[in-house]
């Protein structure tokens, strides 16, 4: 009973906050209503005893909005999140995507006919979940992660303005970079 | 090896607020009374300096600045303490703790990068200049020591094998992590200053930009801002008991009382560190985080990560 | 009844202290921050941490404008205090205790102002720009204001190759450890200086008015350690700021040898690997120095660096262009004392 409470009341705070996303006219706000919605999904996902997966997705998420705030104040073109402006583009097209797939999803998830279950949940659903999914290829999935970090930084590194070779000089043989303001550890 | 740690009712949050709120009374007060030796006054008068504050701060008037998004200015000011008391709530005292989460470690990770969006809504709030850049250099400087911090907590799980708090507490029935897992305390504890906008890594609040997030902030808004400060060193000098200092254990005492004793300790060796060490300016600090404690806090992961295949 | 009185007793007790030192007036200044301390109140960084607005010296009309606005932000209950003179500082703080510890009166006060700032109407005329406050100077043909009236800022190219919005800010006249009437006018990016501009309120404009004509070899001493007192709060190390006040108070006093101040503080200065971390390399001049070598000149026997009250114009806002908000302060803290002139032999031998 309790659970049934809890789950349909973080349901209906994920979804309204999806739609404030879209309807308030503040940069910030809109980052910060995301970062809500979020939230809820992550501590549903407690209610299906997956600690590890819904704790992790609150983390994330926090941390992901808070990032996004500095992308917001380096890319937007005006004083973000102040001036009232409209938050979407392609206003009819996104509605009907948008609930389109609200509509399709929630379709599959009410009206297939999914199995009954058979035996008790094991002890440990995160691991059970972590083995079903990844199962014999761990040893890829874990090289996976550092290989995406690495990509992400020499991305970045490539599409910097400041390349290495205007900081440490034409032979990379300058003892410390020449950098407007030189970091703590001279690299 | 699970322990056996009783949940108590939810009603007993209210004891676990209590507890923090007296912890991190004792901690301003603490640091009151550092600056009253400093400047030759007598420790007496630095003591009440809490109380004082507060007094003042009531009655002082609550302002607001010209298109401040209020809302989220409040959330930001007021959503410290609360996620303090988030933090406190896994930690067990003596036998009992308010959430028993298998996944206890993971909780307080989650919950301090939650202060990293509520000080950065306390600096957009305003709509004023150093409040803005108060929050971005928090950011830029939690950047630096979240994932060396992130690692520091690994380190302990790793060790017990468990990431439930209790199990982390009976694995240390031998010997203390804090002797054999040395820099994940350290960068622990580093990390507890940063998310607590404390001392040396303040730069959201620092005098450079004139007060930083507090530069606006005044009445009751800015006591919860600087009350929350002092709850969030309690949170983490209190969750460092159960991941490094051994959770209750002791001679004489029973298990709670170790557990206060040790938090207040590790307060009040966080409060003192405020006025010894120059600011650390995060232009400066990222690089260190990132190239000297990053590195080393994973060397440290590496050698627990062996001691435990082989002694497992 | 009985608790509202003990509550305002108890906040009086401990009331903060906004100190603006009008250019001329540093001795009072001084003494304004001893007595502050000498009754357990503490010093404010910014109108709104502060109960008391205490004016040191005498404002020009450019300061009094500044001045008034501080004012305004200043939440209740607060009271407003002038000293002209070191002798009139315990008075005035008297004054203003007595000010704050009457309720009722601060009640009425409270009750006749707005709790929400006015917008601005008028999109022709300046932003509400002052020494704290955020600001948007409205640019000529640009009409669409946003929320509040303040002008939406333009777009510009950066020192990292983005193109972010410019900010207009004056870095003015009433901030934490900042030289008296300087306005520094900055076109930020982010937080980076990407443009800077020296303005000094009312200024008489006389290149041989030099303040330090009148300072003994002790007052000057003294005067050095205040500019140390400055840079090293910005630099976040307040053990050592209470010791330069301590020395800076002493030798004002005559009650101690000069060379062994500065001396004390100059050891405590070099041994400290962290401060030497942090200010190194900030702000190099053409002549070589960095921030950590002119901290270590201001402290030194005999100080090297001797700029004119003009070059400073000019020499600041190359250094602070490309640096951070908080580099800039530190680099200006530490800039300061090249208004002092500080001559090769200071005027007076003696006394007076």
């Amino acid at each position: 009973m309790l659970e049934a409470v809890v789950f349909w009341s973080l349901s209906t705070v994920a979804v309204a906050a999806g739609i404030a996303v879209f309807v308030v006219d503040s940069m910030a706000r809109a980052t910060y209503a995301l970062a809500v919605s979020f939230v809820a999904v992550g501590l549903a996902l407690l209610l299906v005893e997956l600690d590890y997966v819904g704790l992790v997705t609150v983390l994330m998420m926090v941390m992901e909005m808070a990032v996004m705030a500095v992308y917001m104040i380096m890319f937007m073109g005006m004083n973000p999140a102040l001036m009232p402006m409209s938050m979407v583009h392609a206003h009819r097209t996104a509605i009907v995507a948008g609930v389109g797939s609200f509509v399709l999803l929630s379709a599959g998830a009410l009206l297939v006919p999914w199995p009954e279950r058979r035996s008790q949940p094991v002890p440990d659903a995160t691991v059970a979940l972590g083995d079903a999914l990844m199962g014999s290829k761990m040893l890829v999935m874990m090289m996976v992660s550092p290989v995406m970090l690495a990509t992400i930084i020499a991305g970045v590194t490539l599409a910097s303005a400041r390349t290495r070779y205007d900081r440490l000089g034409d032979d990379l043989d300058r003892r410390t970079p020449d950098d407007p303001q030189r970091g703590g550890v001279g690299r | 090896m699970a322990e056996v740690v009783v949940q108590v009712a939810p009603a007993w949050a209210l004891l676990a607020a209590l507890l923090t709120a007296t912890v991190a009374l004792g901690g301003a007060g603490l640091d009151g009374v550092l600056a009253a030796r400093l400047g030759g006054r007598p420790a007496r008068a630095g003591a009440a300096t809490p109380i004082t504050e507060t007094a003042r701060l009531l009655r002082q008037r609550r302002r607001t600045t010209l298109a401040a998004d209020k809302p989220l200015w409040r959330i930001g000011v007021g959503g410290l303490g609360v996620v303090a008391l988030l933090m406190v709530a896994v930690v067990p005292l003596g036998r009992w703790t308010l959430l028993d989460l298998p996944v206890g470690v993971v909780w307080f990770n989650a919950m301090d990068v939650m202060v990293w969006a509520l000080v950065w809504l306390a600096g957009w709030g305003p709509n004023a200049v150093h409040s803005l850049v108060g929050g971005y250099r928090f950011l830029a400087q939690a950047l630096a020591y979240e994932l060396p911090l992130m690692f520091a907590l690994t380190a302990p799980a790793v060790a017990a094998e468990s990431l439930r708090l209790a199990d982390v507490v009976a694995a240390q029935q031998g010997l203390w992590f804090v002797v054999w897992i040395p820099v994940a305390f350290g960068v622990y504890c580093l990390s507890v200053v940063g998310f607590s906008v404390w001392g040396p890594l303040a730069p959201a609040a620092a005098a450079d930009i004139a007060g930083g997030v507090l530069s606006e902030l005044s009445g009751p808004d800015r006591l919860l801002l600087l009350a929350g400060r002092y709850a969030l060193l309690t949170a983490g000098a209190a969750f460092a008991v159960p991941m490094f200092l051994g959770g209750g254990a002791g001679p004489l005492l029973p298990g709670w009382a170790w557990v206060l004793i040790k938090t207040l300790l590790l307060v009040a060796a966080l409060v003192a560190m405020r006025r010894r060490l120059p600011s650390l300016r995060p232009d400066r600090f990222v690089e260190v985080g990132w190239l000297v404690l990053l590195p080393a806090v994973l060397l440290q992961v590496l050698i627990v990560a062996v001691v435990a295949v082989m002694g497992g | 009844m009985g608790l509202r009185q003990w509550l305002v007793r108890r906040a009086v007790s401990g009331a903060h202290v906004l100190v603006v030192e009008a250019p001329g007036a540093w001795q009072v200044r001084v003494a304004a921050e001893q007595a502050v301390t000498r009754r357990g109140w503490r010093l404010a960084w910014s109108p709104a941490d502060a109960d008391v607005l205490l004016v040191c010296g005498h404002p020009g009309p450019q300061l009094t404008e500044v001045l008034d606005r501080v004012w305004d932000q200043l939440p209740g209950p607060r009271a407003c205090v002038v000293a002209l003179a070191v002798g009139e500082v315990g008075g005035a703080l008297d004054q203003a205790r007595s000010w704050l510890l009457d309720d009722p009166q601060q009640r009425d006060e409270a009750a006749q102002r707005p709790l929400s700032p006015a917008e601005l109407e008028d999109t022709d005329g300046e932003g509400d720009a002052d020494g704290d406050d955020h600001g948007d100077m409205d640019h000529g043909d640009m009409d669409m204001s946003g929320p509040g009236g303040i002008a939406l800022a333009m777009g510009g190219d950066d020192r990292d190759g983005l193109a972010m919005d410019v900010l207009h800010l004056p870095l003015g006249p009433v901030l934490p450890h900042w030289p008296p009437g300087l306005v520094l006018h900055c076109a930020l990016q982010g937080d980076v200086i990407t443009e800077a501009q020296v303005e000094v309120l009312d200024s008489t404009d006389d290149p041989t008015d030099d303040p330090t004509a009148e300072l003994t070899a002790t007052q000057h001493a003294a005067r050095r350690c205040d500019a140390a007192v400055d840079l090293l709060a910005l630099a976040g190390w307040d053990a050592l700021v209470v010791e330069a006040r301590l020395m800076r108070d002493r030798l004002l006093a005559e009650d101690t040898d000069q060379a062994a101040a500065l001396h004390r503080l100059r050891d405590r200065v070099t041994r400290s690997r962290t401060l030497r971390w942090s200010l190194r390399g900030l702000g190099r001049a053409d002549s070589g120095g960095d921030t950590y070598d002119r901290l270590l000149d201001l402290l030194a026997d005999e100080p090297t660096s001797g700029h004119s009250g003009r070059d400073y114009v000019e020499t600041l806002p190359q250094l602070v262009t490309g640096l951070d908000l908080a580099a800039a302060r530190l680099v200006v803290a530490s800039l300061a004392p090249m208004r002092l002139r500080p001559a090769a032999v200071p005027s007076g031998g003696g006394h007076g």
